[in-house]
């Protein structure tokens, strides 16, 4: 438990960000919160030659609603500062309390949701709900910028498409939609501090009682999170009833292969992504966003 | 912003429920009128330094010249040491030593006599990951983890016993040459006539069920700095007993106890992990002695859960015959322990286990037959509770699967079989005060238990148990015949200040406030100027510390005399001065009055103690305790003896979720007989921290591991103790209760409410779902999966997820 030597740098601008990173190759790393990468080294499980600071890019600390674009999340917006945002809880309530439900409070004072999606890990809290509400991803790098849709983020446990020689995760961007509501689940093994066992996201788009439209988005059941596509499937162009549901949550299961583990066995996380999918659709159906 | 909410999706705060209440520890006591000082939430005397953030632990002291040091440990289960080269460590920049068990004595020690199998280091065999193998001492930190490892050990790996079940079959591998089948305390008590009393009865019920490995995990890491000058070696250790550290060191060392000196720093928390030496006192005293340095040495988070010593994990089997009425006949407690490599406490530990059991209930006839077994993981020892917590869910959860059996109340059938005051145990345990009947008639009116039992909503149930605990031992843990406790008052000379010393030791229970209460109390003093020096071998009498809930009986006891010796001379003096009989007068909160009447003051303590230091030198007083001689005749007789008892009724209310089978708690009711009560603040602190660890103990924790005898889950972050969120309305109350074997008749409160909790719950689970989970923790994958059996077998259709049509790619 003794973290190893590191070189540290606190560059100035974007600009100067990844040409360090560039310069440095891929043997450096960008440190944001720290509360995944400080801990890997002091264990042991990564060791960066040096450790690239991002603290003093204030500009990627911002959380805004652009007109045309939508809600745009700074890569360095804390979970707190992403859970107390006004203009996040105003269009979609539903992240802001997943950021609630991520970690304890002093994670989340120090996490950053940029962090959170570089990490990769399958059970993260952030993915699911960003991925249903259809997130898409920018960084910028030597090469200048590129924007992926936050679904083919991640390629699979702690890797992501990001290039490690030089890129930075700068901001999402949640795009304006006609989506009616949308919800996080995420049943952990206690009320706080906590990684999820299963997490599941969902967005609907209803006309009266009719589901128009379903994303539903799986955390902790397969090595990225994943759309539950068929589970959408059944449901969309009908009218909503708990049997329905029951049928999206059941066929949902058929879109994850989750492993055994200390947090749960496999035939346990399946039956909970039938459960809470079948909860989070009418959640995210009767109550909007939340 | 909204809400948060929970798995099942109902907000955290129901607006349904009643707003959480909790019961604010000493504020609705009523006040005790009779005694001035006791009886009273005075603060803690150490409240504004730990809040402060000034009070230092002793990784927190630091020595000129002091060096950092670290043990390395075994990667493997079970192996042998071929070799071990530490020439490359020693190379190394800023290393001072590196040691091997070639560099310190080889005497076996451990915390109980009867089973000495430790070493400072292994000399031939490796008997669990974590097993000490050498040790450095450096000028930082840092080094030392280098220096580990440039130690090369070359091992043969071994076969590992990692299942307790077959840790006792023919080909099992040894652990110890010295004890065959890895048996490591077998045990076969018979009482009465069990036998008959199965024939006699209307039912006999037996039930199986599995206790966890849990871990203390207490918040500040073990710790120690060990000094050795002169020939005499000083320790500052994170310690629940300074007196056992400072016996077993200087054993060790071919020591006089004269030349050890243990001192407790604060402690943050022991919770029984910390009462037995932890190697880093051995292993940092032969690195100063080597060295000519200070050494300090600790563990981090994983290696404290490798030491270990937390609760044993027991398998226990409990056959149990009753009348028609409910009344129990006989009980056979057969259980398995698993002890890991060590013994540590555990002989204790084995013997506690079926021993309590005879506490809340009476019935004559008792068989317990037990084995505790080695195995390569680690040592189990002695956690709040000992070895009683396990049994009393297994038999609690036994008695209410018989109660339900029969159609009794289990609130009835556990005031049919209550145990009455002034009774023996069948194991020859004298019990004064009890008011068992009274705690559980309480708990079920506080609780409303006659209108919830039975009518409340589905997936909501109420459940009740028992439990009862020694307010302390009745043996110490090695043959002596040193009082149990003994403590010396020092009045300063002007009077304006007393200060009293004490062996006892205050891990954060709060026994240097109450023990000052009491001299205050025993000495017509006021608190506010007490001080206390405590728990230092040197300036200290006697004590043998915090564990077995003790402090407030025994220390107390001899704080109490040493408070009226205090007095006695104080009002002989104020009577010369006077010139009026002593024995007329009276003393309080520092007013001397005559008995007769006092509205009219006469003189202060201040000045008589000033008179008297002038005329005598200093104003003194001394106690001592020991207690009477207890128990029967009977091969482990004295394990379990103990002057008083306390008794306790717990009632719960679980809320389940019948999909995903989370427990939620959500309110306990915690009815004590806790004797008279010295300081309401801390005694309900003490339910609250001890229902909170048996909570845990119930719902979320157990120390796992992976099939090569790794803990597989070695932080805070997977070995989840429960957080404040997870915590349920605690309603802690008491009922009116005087224990003559007590200084002001006291009794402990600081382990008994661990033991109702589990059982509590796994009956409240019971009584919701009408389902049984057989083993510790009550998880929910567990709960889950006993109700999916459940409507199996009631024929309602479940569905499998695991046979549905796949969409995805591993
Ligand atoms: C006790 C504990 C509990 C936790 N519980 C949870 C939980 O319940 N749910 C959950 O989802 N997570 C949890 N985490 C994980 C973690 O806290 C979060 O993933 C957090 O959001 C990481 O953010 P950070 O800013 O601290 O990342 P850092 O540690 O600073 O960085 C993580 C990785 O991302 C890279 N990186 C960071 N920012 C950028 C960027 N802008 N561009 C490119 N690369 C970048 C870093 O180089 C590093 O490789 C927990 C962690 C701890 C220690």
């Amino acid at each position: 438990m003794y973290l190893p030597d590191f070189d540290y740098y606190a560059p100035e601008s974007l600009a100067e960000a990844t040409a360090l990173l560039v310069e440095l190759g891929p043997a450096a790393k960008p440190l944001a919160g720290g509360t995944d990468i400080l801990v890997k080294m002091k264990n042991g499980l990564a060791s960066p030659s040096a450790l690239v600071s991002l603290k003093n890019l204030t500009e990627l600390r911002d959380i805004r609603w652009e007109p045309g674009r939508g809600l745009v999340i700074g890569a360095l917006a804390t979970h707190n500062q992403i859970r107390d945002s006004e203009v996040v809880q105003q269009h979609f309530l539903s992240i802001s309390q997943a950021a609630h439900q991520l970690a304890n409070n002093q994670i989340r004072n120090r996490g950053t949701i940029g962090g959170n999606l570089v990490n990769a890990i399958p059970s993260a809290d952030l993915p699911p709900i960003l991925i249903a509400l259809g997130a898409s991803v920018t960084m910028v790098g030597p090469d200048g910028a590129r924007t992926v849709p936050l679904e083919s983020f991640f390629t699979g446990p702690s890797c992501c498409v990001i290039e490690p020689e030089g890129e930075i995760l700068t901001e999402i961007v949640i795009p304006e939609q006609d989506t009616t509501g949308s919800t996080y689940i995420k049943f952990g093994l206690r009320k706080s501090g906590a990684l999820a066992v299963v997490g599941v996201a969902t967005a609907v788009t209803m006309d009266g009682d009719v589901i128009r439209k379903a994303r539903i988005c799986l955390g902790a059941v397969y090595k990225v999170p994943v759309l539950a596509e068929e589970a959408a499937k059944v449901i969309e162009g009908k009218t909503w009833s708990d049997e329905l549901l029951e049928q999206a949550g059941r066929t949902a299961v058929g879109c994850c292969l989750p492993i055994s583990d200390i947090r749960g066995s496999d035939e346990y996380r399946r039956d909970l992504v039938r459960v809470f999918t079948r909860r989070a659709l009418k959640r995210a159906i009767t109550q909007g966003h939340v | 912003m909204s809400q948060p909410t929970n798995a099942a999706g109902q907000p955290q705060n129901d607006p349904k429920l009643p707003p959480r209440e909790y019961t604010h520890p000493g504020l609705p006591e009523p006040e005790n009128k009779d005694y001035a000082v006791i009886g009273k939430s005075k603060p803690k005397i150490d409240a504004r330094e730990k809040v402060t953030g000034q009070a230092r632990y002793t990784a927190d002291l630091k020595f000129p010249n002091m060096l950092y040091g670290k043990i390395l440990t075994s990667p493997y289960a079970h192996a042998r040491i071929l070799s071990i080269d530490t020439s490359e460590a020693e190379k190394l920049p800023g290393v001072k030593a590196v040691i091997t068990h070639k560099d310190v004595p080889t005497l076996k020690y451990g915390i109980s006599p009867a089973r000495w199998d430790e070493n400072i280091f292994c000399s031939e065999t490796v008997k669990f990951v974590g097993d000490k193998v050498a040790a450095v001492a450096c000028i930082d930190e840092e080094t030392c983890y280098k220096a580990l490892k440039a130690i090369k050990v070359d091992y043969e790996v071994l076969p590992a016993v990692l299942d307790p079940l077959h840790a006792m079959d023919e080909d099992a591998p040894q652990i110890h040459p010295e004890y065959p089948r890895n048996n490591n305390t077998e045990i076969h008590q018979d009482f009465g006539d069990v036998d008959a009393a199965f024939k006699q009865a209307d039912y006999v019920r037996t039930d199986f069920f599995v206790g966890n490995r849990t871990y203390q995990a207490p918040l500040e890491p073990h710790t120690a700095t060990s000094i050795w000058q002169d020939g005499k070696l000083t320790v500052y250790s994170s310690t629940q007993s300074p007196h056992y550290f400072q016996y077993y060191i200087a054993r060790e060392f071919g020591l006089p106890m004269g030349d050890v000196r243990v001192i407790k720093t604060y402690v943050g928390g022991g919770f029984g992990g910390k009462l037995e030496p932890t190697g880093l006192e051995f292993a940092g005293a032969a690195l100063s002695k080597i060295t000519g340095r200070p050494v300090k040495m600790f563990y981090d988070r994983a290696e404290m859960f490798a030491h270990n010593r937390g609760r044993h994990r027991q398998y226990m089997k409990l056959t149990t015959g009753v009348d028609k009425e409910g009344m129990i006949l006989g009980v056979h407690a057969d259980f398995i322990m698993d002890g890991g490599a060590y013994t540590s406490l555990g002989i204790a530990s084995a013997y506690y286990a079926g021993a309590m059991l005879t506490l809340t209930y009476e019935f004559d006839n008792y068989r317990f037959d037990m084995h505790r077994v080695y195995t390569n993981l680690p040592a189990c020892g002695a956690q709040r509770g000992h070895g009683a917590p396990q049994p009393r869910y297994a038999f609690e959860a036994h008695l209410d699967n018989i109660a339900k059996d029969l159609g009794i109340d289990p609130i009835e059938i556990r005031l049919k079989n209550a145990r009455r005051p002034n009774t023996v145990t069948p194991n020859d345990y004298v019990v004064n005060s009890c008011e068992m009947v009274a705690c559980l008639e309480k708990a079920r009116d506080v609780s409303g238990w006659r209108d919830k039992k039975g009518h409340l909503p589905p997936g909501r149930g109420i459940g009740i148990a028992t439990g009862s605990f020694v307010s302390g031992a009745g043996y110490p843990i090695y043959r002596t015949d040193l009082p149990q406790a003994s403590a010396m008052i020092k009045v300063g000379e002007d009077g304006t200040a007393a200060t009293l010393y004490t062996g006892a030791t205050d891990i954060g229970q709060g026994s240097d406030t109450i023990l000052c209460q009491m001299a205050a109390e025993a000495m017509g003093y006021t608190y506010e100027q007490m001080k206390i020096v405590a728990a230092d071998t040197e300036t200290t009498p006697h004590d043998f510390g915090a564990y077995a809930s003790r402090q407030t009986l025994m220390s107390g006891a001899a704080v109490k005399q040493a408070g009226e010796e205090v007095k006695t001379q104080l009002l002989e003096t104020a009577g010369q001065m006077l010139d009026f009989p002593p024995e007329q007068l009276e003393v309080r909160l520092g007013k001397i009055f005559a008995k007769d009447n006092p509205d009219t003051i006469l003189t202060t303590f201040e000045d008589v103690a000033r008179t008297f230091f002038v005329r005598k030198g200093p104003l003194t007083g001394r106690g001592s305790y020991a207690p009477p001689k207890l128990g029967g005749k009977f091969k482990g007789a004295p394990v379990g003896t103990s002057p008083a008892y306390s008794f306790a009724a717990q009632v719960s209310e679980v809320e389940i979720d019948q999909e995903t089978g989370e427990v939620a708690v959500l309110d306990v009711w915690d009815v004590h007989d806790c004797g008279q009560v010295i300081n309401p603040a801390l005694l309900h602190a003490q339910v609250h921290g001890a229902l909170y660890m048996g909570m845990g103990e119930a719902i979320w924790e157990e120390v796992r591991f992976d099939k090569n005898g790794k803990i597989a889950n070695p932080t805070l972050g997977e070995y989840r103790l429960p957080t404040a969120l997870d915590m349920p309305r605690v309603h802690s109350s008491l009922v009116p209760s005087y224990e003559p074997a007590g200084p002001w008749g006291v009794k402990e409160v600081g382990e008994g409410a661990t033991l109702p909790t589990m059982g509590c719950f796994r009956n409240a689970i019971f009584d919701a779902m009408g389902v049984s989970v057989n083993s510790l923790p009550l998880t929910p994958e567990k709960v889950w999966s006993a109700l999916r059996e459940k409507r199996k077998a009631d024929g309602e259709e479940v569905w499998d997820p695991m046979t549905c049509e796949c969409y995805l790619e591993d």
